[in-house]
């Protein structure tokens, strides 16, 4: 078996260790014998290589990234997305990546920046006087559709978050996990990350995957499945270090 | 309050610190000065004679300023300088403090201070509006009538003054998201902070502003390439040498003061890295916004570059070769800005290659200690592109054993994230790594997924050890009599490896 993995903007749309997540994709296919090809679109990449991708993950950016960014994405690189997973194409969107993909963003100053519409959701800054939320955080995931089974890490997943703008799901997307200790998307209404289809948003740096390898096999496991149109199994793998490395982050939040 | 008793009081506390050993001697003597008077860094420094030295970037200003120091003190002139590393507003006016007599008086000939890059604002605009002023007795304050110092000075009765300000910025790279923010945003502030300075100075005298830049990184240099463009540096020159003989001048032209900027990079090929890091900031156009062409990097975001769009390139260097007996190619620029320093208030270089050749590294940094007849050596690592620079350094030493010591304190940074954007990959099989810190876990895990093994049992390379004093211990262990030790901490981590040995914990 084998896997493409589309990786957006590496060189604009990664901050603070976003690159962990590939990695961690990356290696636990290996391990399990599964070929993987990682595929860095970048802003010159045309649409063309984009059909051949199996997984697709996009990390965060700074404000000024973000923007040499925004015009490639918004018009050629997003509706694609949108396209992909509308068929169930897995995908990871984090932090910036998160709330591009919603309907817009609203500074606390000026006009709405336009999102790629793709999650059902828009993202607000509530003043330059609203302190970001920073810190580590805790969360349950609560989406039935990614119950993981056999898993030891359960329920829980941790990671760091780091946002200015909050964001507000609309009625076509369900939150992916409660908070339990941080701030999540807003810090309002406890909840965290967004689940469309097969497509993860969040707020979690981290960086996500590493210490949540089980939302790891997840994705893998779905582009699989939506490859090879089967069910698939994945191998277990002998993840004692990131249960040690989940639980001593649970005790320190 | 006034200066006077403000430094009595913050000297008293100093002193009491130091007596019952009771630390952060390097900030809370400054932290009360200014809550008894906020400006009181002005007052402080109006005492140095020749200048003020200011040395930021990301990494290397701690062992850059500590070079100028050595540098200024081998051609015989007096220094203070905030030597703990303590680089906020507090610690430079706790510096001062320390280096000030009973009576606030601060005789030295240069200050040379490494300052913060969120404070580097702040901290220049205290110094910069006092600089400015004649010492010496030409121009004394009213007694009366002037209440706050930081107003205006009266027009006329001041004579020029030749106190240089230097600023020296060596870099900015991705470091502590969480609280430094973005380096897009830093570079901003930095770029605001100067004009503001500039702006300031114009008004009221014609005093020195020499910046040394780094011409590799374009964060940096475009902050002196829009210094030039606003100053076209010839028709100011010679406009401020018409002013001071007294003649008319254009005044759209005369700003009053002399700028000098003086570039330093690296021009050796060989040095490029074969493979960009991932850690890696500023390679789009700050111009423009599109991809810098880079004809070759040294690493991160330094190197040769250039915009083949809207065509801003690196300034051309004038400071490109410099000797020092320190490995790795982080230092060469250190001490190439060290040098352009020295090389910019026309210092003799032979003395100041005396001081670099005997330069000894600032603590933590490659900072070496003796344990029996085996050696520990410390190379502070505290983000994605020091880490990067120091691993690079090490694994040309030859390792056997590396000790990495991840920390999450408030100097460390909270988010650990970043440890992912470091290429541990580059770490050969045959090195064993030991692990430690506060989060242990987490570097166990980036160590893990750097590997090319198996995802098996646990192997025999990687040893995970939370105490660092057991971890040092067992690092100890698995080396031989004569080989190095070398230990990559964070910077709560490097004081912690510090205490450990210099407290024989282990020993």
């Amino acid at each position: 078996m084998n896997l493409t993995i589309s990786w957006f903007y590496p060189d604009l749309m990664s901050t603070y260790g976003d690159r962990g997540n590939i990695i961690v994709l990356k290696k636990r296919c290996e391990w399990r014998g599964i070929e993987v090809k990682i595929q860095e679109i970048t802003l010159e990449s045309p649409l063309s290589q984009l059909g051949e991708s199996d997984l697709l993950f996009m990390g965060g950016a700074q404000d000024r990234q973000q923007k040499l960014v925004s015009d490639d994405f918004l018009h050629k690189k997003a509706p694609v997305m949108k396209k992909m997973i509308e068929k169930n194409i897995p995908a990871l969107l984090v932090c910036a990546a998160y709330q591009f993909a919603g309907h817009y963003y609203q500074p606390y100053q000026g006009e709405k920046i336009p999102g790629a519409g793709i999650f059902d959701l828009y993202t607000k800054h509530l003043g330059d006087q609203t302190k970001r939320q920073i810190g580590n955080v805790t969360a349950e995931l609560i989406n039935s559709k990614f119950r993981i089974k056999n898993s030891k890490f359960g329920k829980i997943i941790v990671g760091f978050e780091n946002h200015g703008g909050r964001t507000y799901l609309g009625k076509n997307i369900k939150p992916l996990a409660k908070v339990i200790k941080g701030f999540g998307n807003n810090g309002e209404d406890d909840y965290e990350g967004a689940i469309y289809k097969n497509a993860i948003g969040s707020y979690f740096h981290g960086p996500l995957l590493p210490k949540n390898p089980h939302l790891a096999d997840l994705l893998i496991q779905k582009a699989l499945e939506v490859k090879y149109q089967r069910e698939i199994k994945l191998v277990t793998l002998n993840d004692e270090l990131e249960f040690q490395a989940q639980k001593a982050a649970v005790n320190k939040v | 309050m006034k200066t006077s008793l403000s430094i009595l009081i913050s000297k008293t506390v100093y002193i009491v610190t130091q007596l019952f050993q009771l630390g952060a001697g390097g900030t809370w003597p400054g932290e009360i000065a200014l809550t008894l008077n906020p400006n009181i860094l002005q007052d402080l420094v109006k005492h140095i004679k020749k200048g003020i030295i200011v040395v930021v970037g990301t990494n290397g200003k701690t062992t850059t300023s500590l070079m100028i120091v050595k540098i200024l003190e081998q051609h015989g002139y007096s220094v203070v300088h905030n030597s703990s590393g303590a680089n906020l507003l507090n610690g430079v006016v706790s510096a001062c403090i320390q280096n000030a007599n009973w009576f606030g008086k601060l005789t030295a000939d240069w200050g040379v201070f490494e300052v913060d890059e969120n404070s580097l604002p702040i901290v220049i605009s205290q110094l910069s509006s006092r600089l400015s002023e004649t010492h010496g007795g030409i121009y004394h304050k009213p007694k009366s009538g002037v209440k706050d110092s930081s107003t205006a000075p009266p027009a006329g009765g001041f004579a020029r003054n030749d106190k240089a300000l230097i600023l020296v910025l060596l870099n900015l790279f991705r470091d502590q998201l969480d609280r430094y923010g973005e380096v897009d945003v830093i570079a901003e502030k930095w770029g605001k902070a100067l004009q503001e300075i500039r702006n300031q100075k114009s008004e009221i005298s014609d005093s020195e502003i020499l910046y040394v830049l780094n011409a590799d990184d374009p964060l940096i240099a475009h902050l002196g390439i829009k210094i030039k463009n606003v100053i076209p540096t010839e028709v100011e020159e010679s406009n401020t040498a018409a002013h001071r003989r007294g003649n008319e001048v254009d005044p759209s032209t005369a700003l009053g003061m002399t700028e000098t900027i003086t570039y330093f990079g690296i021009e050796d090929k060989k040095q490029f890295l074969k493979t960009h890091e991932h850690a890696t900031d500023s390679t789009f156009c700050l111009n423009c916004g599109h991809h810098l062409d880079y004809s070759g990097i040294y690493f991160s975001h330094l190197g040769i570059w250039k915009c083949n769009h809207c065509g801003a390139k690196r300034p051309k260097p004038q400071v490109t070769r410099v000797k020092i007996r320190l490995p790795g190619l982080y230092n060469e620029y250190n001490a190439l800005a060290a040098l352009s320093v020295a090389k910019s208030l026309d210092l003799d270089d032979k003395i100041t290659q005396i001081a670099l050749q005997n330069f000894q590294p600032a603590f933590g940094r490659q900072e070496e200690f003796t344990v029996g007849l085996k050696k520990i050596k410390l190379f502070l690592s505290k983000n994605p592109t020091g880490f990067n620079a120091s691993l690079r350094t090490v694994l040309e030493l030859k390792p056997k054993v590396l000790l990495l010591m991840l920390n999450d304190r408030i100097p460390d940074g909270r988010d650990v994230s970043w440890i992912w954007d470091v290429d541990f990959e580059t770490i050969p099989n045959n090195i064993t790594v030991i692990v430690s810190g506060d989060r242990v876990h987490d570097m166990a895990l980036r160590i893990k997924y750097s590997q090319k093994t198996q995802n098996t049992e646990l192997n025999d390379q990687l040893q995970i050890e939370p105490n660092p004093a057991q971890a040092l211990e067992t690092g100890l262990k698995n080396i031989r009599t004569g080989e190095t030790l070398y230990v990559l901490p964070t910077y709560s981590a490097m004081l912690e490896v510090r205490k450990i040995l210099g407290g024989k914990k282990i020993l």
